[in-house]
């Protein structure tokens, strides 16, 4: 019995084409050996070119430096609490501005004539670069908190307004049929298939828009305030410590790396159906 | 002999907007169905079979004609029938015990009930055991038997079944013939089946109602009469293969070699 299991196992992998070809590249220890690999060897060309003189250190900054700033910050605490600042503008951000835009696309399902009245709104108001009302939110909102909370609710609400709009609108019509004739009412199709046949879609837009919430704060940060990693890199860059910009943006991209995470494992708890689907996928 | 007509089809028509203009594929179509009937409708691919049962579920409106239930004109009969649809319309989200759970859930009606029901069936239809799976995992037959037991369990007076055995292999297409003819006749349901296939509207069917045309019309309806019906008994019954060659011919099917 044992050796039946083994034996099919040992045929399965043989018979797998990706597996033997690539052999260790298809390992998920293997793929992050080369991505370290190749970030050190860049990281180690940089130095030794700034050391070298190839490239000007004042333009640039340099690894080691770089280095420096980040573990100074981080003993002193100052970093850390930038990217406390940061972290949670983006994410109030984020939540607010992607729940508020789901819930009206999702409920612009209830009434096509208003969705249809509201559509070239939506389209104009996506249309401008939300980055743009930074200075009136700065003056409506103050220089504090609020203000890079407001932005970062712009950019994200009207992206998730519209992939929820678009998802409800193209609920599967025959299921909607069908949930009718079992003698549903207009609440609960709206829950039991307009809701969660839209959720993959609004989940989608949480990649997008943790990113969105990012810019939202930074760029508040950056038009004004006192605290924060946009604060940070602004007035580093103003004084030309490119080391210091560095740091700044190392931080930045680790926030959006592990924020990414965050939710792709939320992805995964909420649609446990589809991993029932993308775990049999075929090899393309 | 006398039967109560339970539903009348009167003259109902439909036409659908197509690229050169409206185009009729039902004028005026009628039909009785009685207490307790076990009715198959056949006719070619693309005549309005689906059509005629998306009007009487009340998903379509008729461009004109009456539906008569029990002697009372109604404009459909949503909330009284069971619609088994062509797609088996598993919803991808629940898994099989929350697909079949559907109809008492949408009711709103007691849970353990509805539960302890659906769990019978599903070992009637040889699907225990994969009530917890989500569709995706589940072969095309046992999609339909799924779809079949979320309409038996809804529990409604009329069954419309549009082709509900087409994917299965024909054992398994037996065997459930069998268990719908036995749920029906137990639970006194009337049923209304769309088939392609002569040899299942003929084994099972009280009434065969034959569409053609175009538009389409009912064309005759035929009277089945054999000893059994049970699936297997009736296909061995001497006047089987009259009623199949007759409605092949209905169907302008070639069964014999012409001289
Ligand atoms: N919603 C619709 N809009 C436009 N045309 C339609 C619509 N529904 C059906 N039709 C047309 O009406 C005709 C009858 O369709 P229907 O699905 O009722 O056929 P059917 O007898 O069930 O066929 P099959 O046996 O292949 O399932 C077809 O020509 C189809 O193209
Ligand atoms: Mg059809």
């Amino acid at each position: 019995m044992s050796r039946a299991t083994a034996l099919s196992r040992s045929r399965a992998r043989s018979m797998n084409p990706r597996r033997t070809r690539h052999g260790l590249i298809n390992t998920s220890l293997g793929r992050g050996l080369i991505q370290l690999v190749s970030v050190a060897a860049v990281l180690a060309l940089w130095q030794v070119g700034v050391e070298m003189g190839w490239v000007s250190a004042f333009m640039v900054g340099a690894p080691r430096q770089i280095l420096k700033v980040l573990v100074d910050g981080i003993v002193s605490g100052s970093l850390l609490v930038d990217t406390y600042y940061t972290v949670v503008e983006a994410v109030l951000g984020f939540v607010i501005g992607t729940a508020l835009g789901s819930f009206a696309g999702l409920a612009l399902w209830y009434s096509p004539l208003v969705a249809r009245l509201t559509e070239p709104f939506l389209i104009a108001i996506n249309s401008v670069p939300k980055i743009a009302f930074g200075p009136i939110v700065i003056l409506w909102f103050g220089t504090g908190l609020v203000s890079k909370v407001a932005l970062a609710v712009s950019l994200t609400a009207i992206v998730a307004l519209i992939a929820a709009y678009q998802a409800a609108k193209t609920a599967d019509r025959d299921l909607q049929a069908l949930l009718l004739t079992l003698g549903a009412d207009k609440n609960q199709v709206f829950f039991n298939l307009v809701v969660p046949s839209s959720l993959p879609a609004i989940i989608a837009t949480f990649h997008i828009n943790i990113g969105f919430g990012l810019v939202g704060a930074v760029v508040g940060e950056f038009i004004s305030s006192e605290r924060g990693l946009g604060h940070l890199i602004f007035t580093a860059s103003g004084l030309y410590d490119l080391n210091t910009v560095w740091a700044g943006l190392f931080m930045l991209m680790l926030i959006g790396f592990l924020l990414y995470f965050v939710i792709d494992f939320i992805e995964r708890r909420l649609l446990p159906w589809k991993e029932a689907a993308t775990a049999n996928a075929f090899h393309v | 002999m006398a039967q109560d007509i339970q539903l009348r089809l009167r003259s109902i028509r439909k036409s659908f907007d197509g690229q050169n203009g409206r185009i009729d594929v039902l004028k005026g179509v009628d039909f009785d169905v009685y207490e307790r009937d076990f009715v198959s409708i056949i006719g070619p691919s693309g005549c309005g079979k689906s059509t005629v049962f998306n009007i009487v579920a009340g998903l379509l409106a008729p461009d004109d004609g009456d539906i008569i239930y029990r002697h009372e004109r109604v404009s459909n009969l949503r909330g009284r029938v069971g619609y088994m649809m062509q797609r088996d319309l598993l919803f991808p989200w629940r898994t099989v015990l929350e697909n079949i759970m559907l109809g008492p859930e949408m009711q709103r009606l007691p849970k353990a009930e509805a539960r302890d029901n659906a769990m019978e069936y599903l070992n009637t239809f040889g699907l225990a055991g994969v009530e917890n799976a989500y569709p995706k995992m589940l072969s095309g037959g046992m999609r339909q038997r799924v779809a079949l037991i979320r309409t038996l369990l809804t529990d409604p007076d009329i069954l419309l079944l549009d082709e509900p055995f087409s994917a299965l292999d024909y054992q398994t297409r037996l065997y459930l013939e069998g268990v719908l003819v036995d749920a029906v006749e137990t639970f006194n349901k009337t049923v209304i089946l769309v088939t392609h296939d002569i040899d299942e509207a003929v084994a099972l069917s009280k009434r065969v109602v034959v569409l053609g045309g175009k538009p389409s019309q009912v064309k005759s309806v035929h009277q089945i009469d054999l000893g059994s019906r049970s699936p297997v008994g009736a296909r061995s019954d001497p006047h089987f293969s009259e009623y199949f060659h007759t409605l092949c011919g209905e169907l302008d099917i070639q069964t014999k070699v012409k001289q």
